[in-house]
């Protein structure tokens, strides 16, 4: 631990140089812009800008693009909160309350206390990778095929009611979700499902275009379906001294920044989306932590600040297994492992022996980028509470406009547009009948992965059912599901039987 | 008179803005490489370093679009269509003799011109150091016992690794259990995890690990043995006659005029012999592989036949 510090010192020294400041500096900004654009995601940003570092040594390289990385976790969440438009996957949840709250004329704050939570929980994902990172990447290996079927279903019972409106609505939503995610070529088959012989739906439908579909596009009709007075009116004015979050809005989010940063630590570990999980998962640990649950989805301080912080640790967690095991357990974390390749660093289990400057000075850069990030965003932050001023017939177009490009900027394609704007018109039609967009993007997310990680652990089994229960880490996660869809059950007889003895 | 002059400012403007496009010599714009693949992968690092490289050779940029979807039918589709003039390529790579045998696409190899091969990289199977097989002839001996019982992890059903596993169970008269997994770094994080026996993969996937002692290579199906692994012997070596890898290069549209593809040729040809590329290859242990037109035009057809005989032989 003492040799970890001395590293770390030691790291802090190469981070702190004037030109490695500048790169990180740099791509902080530049993923705090790719993060507030929607659509366009640290994935194509980082991508973009590889060619640019060609002509830098590759800890400042590294220093840039994972300043890109965490800049567009800070940045994401600026359109989820002001106009409902997630501005990358891992800020689906924070539209929820976070929208909610600029709604009523509390952007102020909510912008703030994701600065606020961000860095607090990049700062411990910070010091987890530094401390944890060796024995956390072997304890990932333990998880095959059949630890992750049953960690997802586990994932997929707990997390898909997240908003605890209608449990049948809900479940109604996820499945549409699974059905969604089985369109493309079958992953073990290789033939094309539900395709039509379409050759733009054999990769499947891309989850950004259903996030941006059913949130942003969804909210923009339903604006525009009220009456046209209301479209005249401008939503309201923040007045400045709320424009940052008071003492008891702290308070507040203390509990759900700490939680949220430890819970997406841990869910960052695990392959996949890691990010988006580790936001559904804080944003259901605080609605059931919360004395007031009835406040969620009505604009909570706590449904922003718990998941927007787990997102940023996740995303440090991220680096973990792409630095001890060579291994990227995720789209975001596969370009980094590029990055290196490209440089001549090959992650993997030497890396932090062979090349100590580069992996203690990215860390310690890190640390310098989430308070450089902080500096950055509070100050902005009323300056995009501001947006809310622009009356909404001139608004709503701009963020279809938003919407269009930032899709296409995804995957250059004119087809997910037509995608997007077609979910558009789904999350009109779910909002106008109160069905939850959540429960379906997470079942997006997972069902695709579950169905893998199901025939996997079957094919390796030949078909023996038993690897699912046989396994110690798999049988935990399928005894907590059984426990967590039994307890209320349970509950509500002992109520029922208490009352009945009185 | 205003009006005259602003008329004759916007018609100049017009010209001056046709006239590139009247011109006869090639390159006059910037040339675009479509990659059917997401940014960040072994395609596209490639070919963003090589474009680096290339483009002071070829006198303009060279531009890299990810154009993903499909399974790489995306990026082939539109690429098949652009015009043929040059200024629209893509990246061939194996699966692009692959595809067309598993689902309909509007393409095959034979749409396409060839303009160059870069890399060519070989097939392998990676166990765990602690696997009880210490050699190839024990790991193909227990799985004559034991047929379809050792799992291989690849990166993908129909897949490059899937096929040339499929290939080496032919030519080593054995059948493995075939996982499934999206993509080589998942299937290699099974394989140390010993939730499956054995990966097919293609470098640089792996290669840390063997060079950290965790695993071990038991197949190599290259012609020649790893300049860093000088004492694995090839299959071959071993008396089985099998070689396979993955091969990636440059092509363009159909009908692609022959002196553009010379001088597109000539141009990445040196964008490759660049000692700034041969470092970022060397660095990424990627295997270069120069094959020109014809060569790789030839390569492209012998693999389509081969890929369509594994695909019938999978598919039963």
């Amino acid at each position: 631990m003492f040799e970890s510090l001395q590293h770390l010192i030691t790291g802090f020294t190469i981070a702190a140089t004037v030109h490695n400041l500048l790169y990180c500096l740099i791509g902080c900004i530049v993923g705090t812009l790719i993060g507030v654009l929607p659509g366009l995601g640290p994935i194509a940003g980082i991508a973009l800008l590889i060619p640019a570092t060609f002509g830098l040594n590759p800890t400042s390289a590294i220093i840039m693009l994972a300043g890109i990385y965490y800049g567009a976790m800070y940045g994401g969440s600026t359109t989820s909160i002001l106009l409902n438009v997630p501005g990358e996957t891992a800020s689906v949840i924070t539209c929820i309350d976070g929208y909610q709250m600029a709604q009523k004329g509390r952007a102020g704050p909510a912008l703030a206390i994701v600065a606020i939570g961000s860095f607090i929980a990049g700062t411990i994902g910070i010091f987890g990778l530094v401390f944890l990172a060796p024995p956390l990447a072997e304890a990932a290996l333990a998880f095959g095929p059949p630890e992750y079927f049953s960690l997802m279903v586990f994932g997929f019972i707990v997390l898909s009611n997240v908003t605890g409106k209608s449990f049948l609505k809900s479940l109604m939503m996820a499945i549409v979700g699974l059905i969604i995610g089985a369109i493309g070529l079958d992953p073990v088959s290789g033939d094309a499902r539900f395709t039509y012989g379409s050759i733009s739906l054999l990769g499947g439908i891309e989850f950004v275009a259903v996030a941006i579909g059913v949130f942003g596009i969804g909210e923009v009709l339903v604006n525009v379906n009220q009456p046209s007075e209301l479209l005249d009116q401008k939503v309201l004015r923040p007045r400045l001294r709320e424009l940052y979050p008071s003492l008891q809005d702290l308070k507040k989010s203390v509990g759900p920044i700490l939680r949220g940063a430890v819970s997406g630590f841990g869910i960052g570990l695990v392959p996949g989306p890691a990010p988006v999980i580790a936001t559904y998962a804080s944003y259901m640990i605080e609605k059931k932590v919360s004395k007031h649950p009835e406040e969620f989805g009505k604009g909570a301080i706590e449904g922003v600040a718990g998941p927007e912080s787990a997102n940023n640790s996740a995303c440090q967690a991220a680096f973990i297994p792409l630095f001890v095991l060579g291994i990227p357990f995720g789209p975001v974390t596969a370009i980094f492992l590029g990055a290196l390749l490209i440089h001549g660093v090959s992650p993997g289990p030497l890396m932090i022996s062979q090349h100590p400057d580069l992996f203690w000075g990215v860390i310690a850069s890190m640390y310098i980028g989430n308070f450089i990030l902080l500096i950055l965003n509070l100050p902005f932050v009323p300056l995009f509470a501001n947006i809310l001023r622009i009356p909404k017939k001139i608004l709503l177009p701009l963020v279809i406009l938003f919407c269009i490009t930032g899709m296409y900027s995804v995957n250059n394609s004119v087809f997910d547009i037509w995608m997007m704007l077609l979910f558009g018109a789904m999350g009109f039609l779910m909002r106008k009948w109160a069905y939850e967009g959540a429960p379906l993007l997470l079942a997006l997310v997972l069902g695709p992965k579950m169905e893998v990680a199901f025939r996997q652990s079957l094919m390796i089994s030949h078909g023996d059912f038993g690897v699912f229960v046989n396994r110690p880490i798999s049988m935990a996660f399928l005894l907590a599901t059984a426990i967590f869809l039994i307890f209320p059950g349970v509950r509500f007889i002992f109520k029922q039987l208490k009352k009945g003895g009185i | 008179m205003l009006r005259k002059i602003i008329i004759g400012l916007s018609l100049a403007l017009v010209l001056f803005m046709c006239a590139p496009i009247q011109a006869a010599e090639f390159p006059t714009k910037e040339v675009q490489i479509i990659i059917p693949w997401s940014a960040g992968g072994a395609t596209d690092l490639i070919f963003r370093a090589l474009g680096a490289t290339t483009g002071k050779y070829l006198g303009e940029a060279v531009v890299i679009v990810n154009r993903t979807g499909g399974a790489g039918a995306v990026g082939y589709t539109e690429a098949m269509q652009a015009k043929p003039d040059g200024y629209t390529l893509v990246s061939a790579i194996t699966p692009l003799t692959i595809l067309p045998h598993r689902v309909k696409t509007a393409y095959t190899y034979a749409s396409f011109e060839p303009i160059i091969n870069v890399v060519k990289d070989p097939g392998m199977f990676l166990v765990r150091s602690d696997a009880p097989w210490k050699s190839l002839e024990e790991f193909l001996g227990y799985a004559k016992k034991n047929p379809e019982m050792i799992t291989v992890g690849n990166s993908g059903t129909g897949g490059g690794v899937h096929l040339i596993a499929l290939a080496f169970e032919d030519a080593a008269g054995v059948t493995f259990n075939h996982i499934p997994f999206a993509g080589g770094g998942p299937s290699v994080t099974a394989l140390l995890g010993g939730h499956i026996n054995a990966v097919s993969v293609s470098p640089p996937e792996g290669i840390e690990h063997v060079k950290a002692g965790k695993l071990k290579i038991i197949a190599l199906f290259s012609e020649e043995r790893f300049e860093m692994f000088p004492d694995v012997q090839t299959v071959k070596e071993q008396g089985i006659d099998f070689v396979m890898g993955q091969w990636r290069g440059l092509v363009s549209s159909k009908g692609t005029p022959p002196d553009v593809v010379n001088i597109l040729h000539d141009a990445f040809k040196k964008g490759m012999e660049d000692p700034v590329f041969q470092k970022n290859a060397k660095d990424m242990a990627i295997n270069l592989h120069y094959l020109g037109p014809e060569a790789f035009g030839k390569l492209m057809a012998r693999e389509h036949e081969l890929f369509g005989k594994l695909i019938q032989k999978m598919k039963k």
